[in-house]
């Protein structure tokens, strides 16, 4: 039986500012080193300046994976030399007495198997090393300060998982939840990394790191169980050691000797006050807490199919276009009757999932958005009270995208709008019938033919009638 | 008796805090000295006594705000076509 | 215009048009040229003061606003962080360093107008007592060029005793203020513990040090502190003094107050020494205080405490000087990682070094629970036992330093022997305690000081009691 346990390291990259300092928490797209301070650079002389909202996040996270926080909070220096971290040491967290990280013996459910959550700490990400030239002779090593300081969550799990599969879905699961949470973007290139450990009926663990993705953590994973138990069948022990994945291989590869056992001498950060959390403020932040993707989806399956329910639940900026299109809508119950709020809000969902998400598929997009929830009600309102087409709303959004006029101008400067009136809709009617008398002589040996009929008024139209209006008034012509 | 600081240790020890020595029987020396003077701790009666610690208030902590560094840093570091810091390769 | 003149009193000449800043600016330039060759308190001079003189000059003939210092030179240890001037720590190992931004204390004296007058001469990266472990040659005593001016500020206090700058600002992590302002009589302090902003102070044990002013009257520190005391944002461990006036009531005396002299630090001590302490401690009587004998059983051990938290604390600190972000020129061309900031780092001298083994040495895995934690557990009991004094005494007593000045080399290879340098002073550090140095006698020639500890945040007590002590000394002017 394997025991699988995880270490997961997630950047908060919706704050604004680093850890210990104001640099921005979101490194991409600085030029090399232009993102970095006294501080984070570890120049002498400089202290670290604890980020309020880094620990109301962490918090958040704690609360979410269900577990204890403690009432005071600490920091630890980990003190080791490597070229990416320019104190030479992690400012970190570390229970030396007593409990004074982020969170600690929380769980979570997956799939009805309940996972442990060992500790939930914050840290500080090193810089980043780049390698410029070919050859491994004459490379030379640079360093990028940029990322340095950036605000971590850490998680490290109990070895719970029983085997590969486990670990994908709890990753994502996680993933979901911290984007849900608003505390990081995760599919940002380095945003959240997992390392594991690997055991196998009671032997010693293996930790493996180096590993770059969800995906190479399973195979990895999967190769380490099977590594240990071809070494077990064979009566040999397996070592306590470290093992890195090896990506060109596909296998892991035993990292460190043992000469080389890190002794961090881990000490309290004097430079960091312990913070004292007034329970008060905790419990406020419980309630801010946004509710969770499972929850969401299941309100949305009232008014929608499963799989868009969670299309849309599982991604915050859609999730929180329809929660405010489904407030509007409810609060309209004294004036409205329930099927046309329901419908309305149904129809809300197709918009976001059938047009806007393909429109606004990146990020970039949606920041200079100029749709906003209010718009997706119009345009529903409008659909719903046959005032357009479907089809025809799909060119309204797109118009109202590209001008940044409301759906009303849009309507009338693009004639849009329904024809739904039926003494209108007879004229065209009148003409269609006039133009196609082959088909309208054909409809009795084939009743299916009124179809092209309709198609030939819609044609007529634009796409304005009503079909279903143009087929019913159709067919009481045809017959009479 | 207390253990006695072998070379190993000083050689372990010199290794983990990067410094090139020389001299390990000064080193030796000094610190087997020292660690004998800080016996006397253990006189001191410690088994009870709590840790106090600096305390600070949540609401005192620095707000989420990204404020960009007014100069240009990496041009008073050492540095690499101003734009990297240089590194000795990693074995 | 003498040189001898006191900081509060140079403002008041300065006020009434009796000097001009340039005169006095270039009168100090004169003197550091005629004597410091010899005595080496300074590393380096401001080549500009004259011309910032000149500037303040003119604002003052103006009538534009001028800082509270009015030009006044100060001179900073060279550890504190000055913009654009080297900063080396007396260290080989930062013989290049340029510091790109002020210390907190820097920026708050430059905008009241103070010049920077140079950095002064220190034990390497702060750990010494005599200035003989600076990489660039010791300082001397002015009293007489034969004996150590005490340390780790020692260029700091010969600088302020030979009439080279009006005051000077140094750090104290065991008596480093302290301890050279007694041996070359002038006044030395250490605050509370986050009284004054460590921003931009090299740090060389954090949970314990503190900037701390030199003067040649306790006034002239109370002047200081009112420009540089106070919460500071860049520094999490500093504390709200509430922007206290510290030269207020500063004569009130000790009338009625009760002093303790704390047996453990006048036992053993020399006896010229002694017989100043009690000399002092029949001033204070005659002033209307009440003398009693107390005892903080836990002094005995402060002194191993000290140096297993210092050694600690600074193994860390001193780990980002690997010369890869600065320091001094060392090419890394041929060199792999480790072997290169090894090599690098053999530049610390013995002093460093062997505080660097020891600091590697007492935290590390196997050691820390004999060693470290029982460091902080003596820091603790240390300090309810002398809260509990403090409880029914108002302030404490003792000698500075148990022993006179001594000449060079004298002390050097006995490394216990000179940690009990600071038997008296390490006890104000570990328990955050404010406590000065006042220059009390002469013994031969050889200067005595004589200290005051208070309650933690009591720094105003403490300098009206020192003020007090100071009003019924007599001392000669320095034979420099």
């Amino acid at each position: 039986m394997a025991k699988i346990g995880l270490e997961i390291h997630c950047q908060l990259t919706k704050l604004e500012s680093k850890l210990f300092c104001p640099c921005k928490a979101d490194y991409r797209g600085f030029e090399p080193n232009t993102n970095i301070c006294p501080i984070c650079i570890g120049l002498p002389g400089s202290l670290p300046r604890l980020n309020q909202k880094a620990l109301e996040k962490a918090i958040m996270i704690s609360y979410t994976l269900n577990c204890e926080i403690p009432k005071k909070i600490s920091f630890f220096r980990k003190n080791y030399f490597y070229p990416d971290l320019p104190k030479n040491y992690q400012i970190t967290q570390f229970d030396a007495y007593g409990h004074t990280s982020m969170g600690y013996n929380g769980h979570i459910s997956i799939e009805g198997k309940e996972i442990g959550i060992r500790r939930i700490q914050l840290e500080e990400d090193p810089g980043r090393l780049i390698y410029e030239g070919s050859s491994e002779k004459t490379q030379i090593t640079l360093v990028d300060y940029n990322r340095a300081g950036t605000p971590l969550v850490e998680i490290v799990t109990e070895p719970d998982f029983e085997n590969p599969k486990q670990v994908r879905i709890f990753l994502n699961i996680l993933v979901d939840l911290l984007e849900n949470l608003g505390v990081s973007v995760p599919t940002l290139e380095g945003a959240v990394r997992a390392d594991g450990n690997v055991s196998i009926e009671g032997g010693n663990k293996v930790e493996i790191k180096n590993v770059t993705s969800f995906h190479d953590l399973e195979k990895a994973v999967h190769f380490e169980i099977t590594r240990q138990q071809s070494l077990v069948d064979r009566g040999i022990p397996v070592e306590l050691e470290t093992r890195q994945w090896d990506d060109r291989r596909k296998i892991t590869v035993s990292a460190r000797s043992k000469e080389e056992e890190q002794d961090y001498r881990y000490f309290l950060e004097g430079d960091i006050p312990q913070v004292l959390l007034d329970q008060d403020k905790i419990s406020n932040l419980k309630s801010t807490i946004p509710e969770s993707i499972p929850s969401k989806k299941a309100g949305y399956t009232k008014y929608l199919p499963a799989q868009v329910a969670n299309t849309i639940a599982t991604d915050p900026y859609w999730s929180d276009m329809m929660n405010t299109c489904i407030s509007t809508f409810q609060n309209e119950v004294t004036t409205q009757n329930e099927d046309y709020i329901n419908s309305c809000i149904t129809e809300c969902g197709n918009i976001i999932t059938t047009n806007l998400m393909g429109l606004e598929d990146t990020k970039e997009k949606r920041e200079k958005s100029n749709i906003n929830a209010e718009d997706v009600e119009d345009i529903a309102k409008a659909v719903v009270k046959k005032e357009i087409t479907r089809n025809l709303s799909k060119i309204a959004l797109q118009e109202m995208k590209k001008t940044g006029k409301p759906l009303s101008e849009v309507i009338s400067e693009q004639d849009l709008g329904n024809i739904s009136d039926e003494a209108d809709l007879a004229k065209f009617i009148e003409e269609v019938i006039k133009e196609e008398l082959e088909a309208v002589n054909q409809i009795k040996e084939n009743p299916e033919t009124v179809n092209f009929l309709v198609g030939k008024v819609m044609q007529k139209t634009k796409g304005k009638a009503d079909p279903i209006l143009t087929l019913e008034l159709l067919k009481k012509k045809l017959v009479s | 008796m207390n253990q006695l600081v072998s070379k190993e240790e000083i050689d372990r020890v010199a290794k983990l805090m990067r410094i090139e020595i020389d001299d390990h029987v000064v080193h030796i020396d000094r610190v087997q000295k020292m660690i004998e003077y800080f016996d006397i701790l253990d006189k001191a009666g410690l088994e009870s006594e709590e840790l106090i610690i600096q305390e600070q208030k949540f609401e005192d902590l620095r707000e989420d705000k990204h404020i960009p560094y007014n100069e240009k840093l990496i041009d008073k570091l050492k540095n690499y076509k101003n734009s990297y810091v240089r590194a000795p390769k990693m074995v | 215009m003498s040189l001898a003149i006191s900081a509060v009193d140079y403002v008041t000449e300065i006020k009434n048009g009796n000097i001009t800043v340039e005169e006095f600016i270039s009168k100090t330039i004169e003197r550091i040229k005629k004597i410091d060759g010899k005595l080496h308190a300074f590393l380096s001079v401001n080549e500009n003061a004259i011309i910032q003189a000149k500037e303040i000059d003119r604002k003052i003939k103006a009538n534009e606003n001028v800082g509270k210092c009015m030009g006044m030179p100060i001179s900073f240890k060279d550890n504190i962080c000055v913009k654009g001037s080297k900063t080396t720590c007396a260290s080989k190992v930062l013989e290049d360093f340029v510091s790109p931004y002020d210390a907190t204390v820097v920026t708050k004296l430059k905008s009241e107008d103070a010049i920077i007058i140079g950095k002064t001469n220190m034990d390497e990266f702060a750990m010494g007592f005599t200035t003989e472990f600076s990489a660039f040659g010791p300082s001397r005593n002015p009293w007489n060029s034969e004996y150590v001016p005490g340390g780790s500020s020692g260029g700091s206090a010969v600088a302020v005793s030979a009439l080279e700058s009006i005051a000077s600002l140094g750090s104290d992590t065991g008596g480093s203020v302290r301890n050279p302002a007694s041996f070359c009589s002038v006044v030395g302090f250490k605050p509370t513990y986050g009284l004054i902003s460590r921003y931009g102070l090299i740090s060389y044990s954090n949970s314990i040090e503190q900037i701390g002013p030199l003067t040649r009257t306790v006034k002239d520190t109370a002047f200081l502190l009112n420009i540089i005391a106070g919460i500071d944002s860049n520094d999490n461990t500093t504390v709200d003094n509430k922007e206290e006036n510290y030269l207020n009531d500063i004569d009130a005396g000790v009338e009625g107050k009760t002093i303790g002299i704390i047996s453990q630090m006048t036992k053993g001590v020399d006896k010229e020494v002694s017989s100043a302490t009690k000399n002092a401690v029949s001033q204070f009587e005659k002033l209307g205080a009440k003398i009693e004998e107390v005892s903080i059983d836990m002094v005995e051990y402060s002194v191993a405490s000290y140096y297993i938290i210092t050694a600690t604390e600074a193994g860390s600190n001193l780990a980002r000087y690997d010369n890869i972000r600065y320091g001094f020129d060392f090419d890394l061309e041929g060199y792999e990682f480790n072997s290169y900031i090894s090599k690098a780092r053999k530049n610390f001298g013995p002093e460093v070094t062997r505080r660097m083994i020891l600091g590697g040495f007492v935290p590390s895995a196997g050691h820390a629970g004999k060693y470290f934690l029982k460091a902080l557990k003596v820091k603790n009991k240390l300090t309810s036992e002398i809260n509990d004094v403090l409880k029914k005494v108002d302030l404490l007593v003792a000698p500075t330093v148990p022993i006179l000045p001594f000449k060079f080399g004298e002390k050097i290879d006995d490394p216990v022997a000179l940690f009990l340098i600071d038997f008296n002073t390490v006890t104000a550090n570990l328990t955050g305690k404010p406590a000065i140095s006042v220059p009390f006698e002469l013994s031969n020639g050889l200067p005595i000081g004589i200290q005051i500890l208070g309650k933690e945040m009591q720094d105003k007590l403490v300098l009206q009691a020192a003020h007090a002590l100071e009003k019924t000394t007599n001392l000669p002017e320095v034979p420099v």
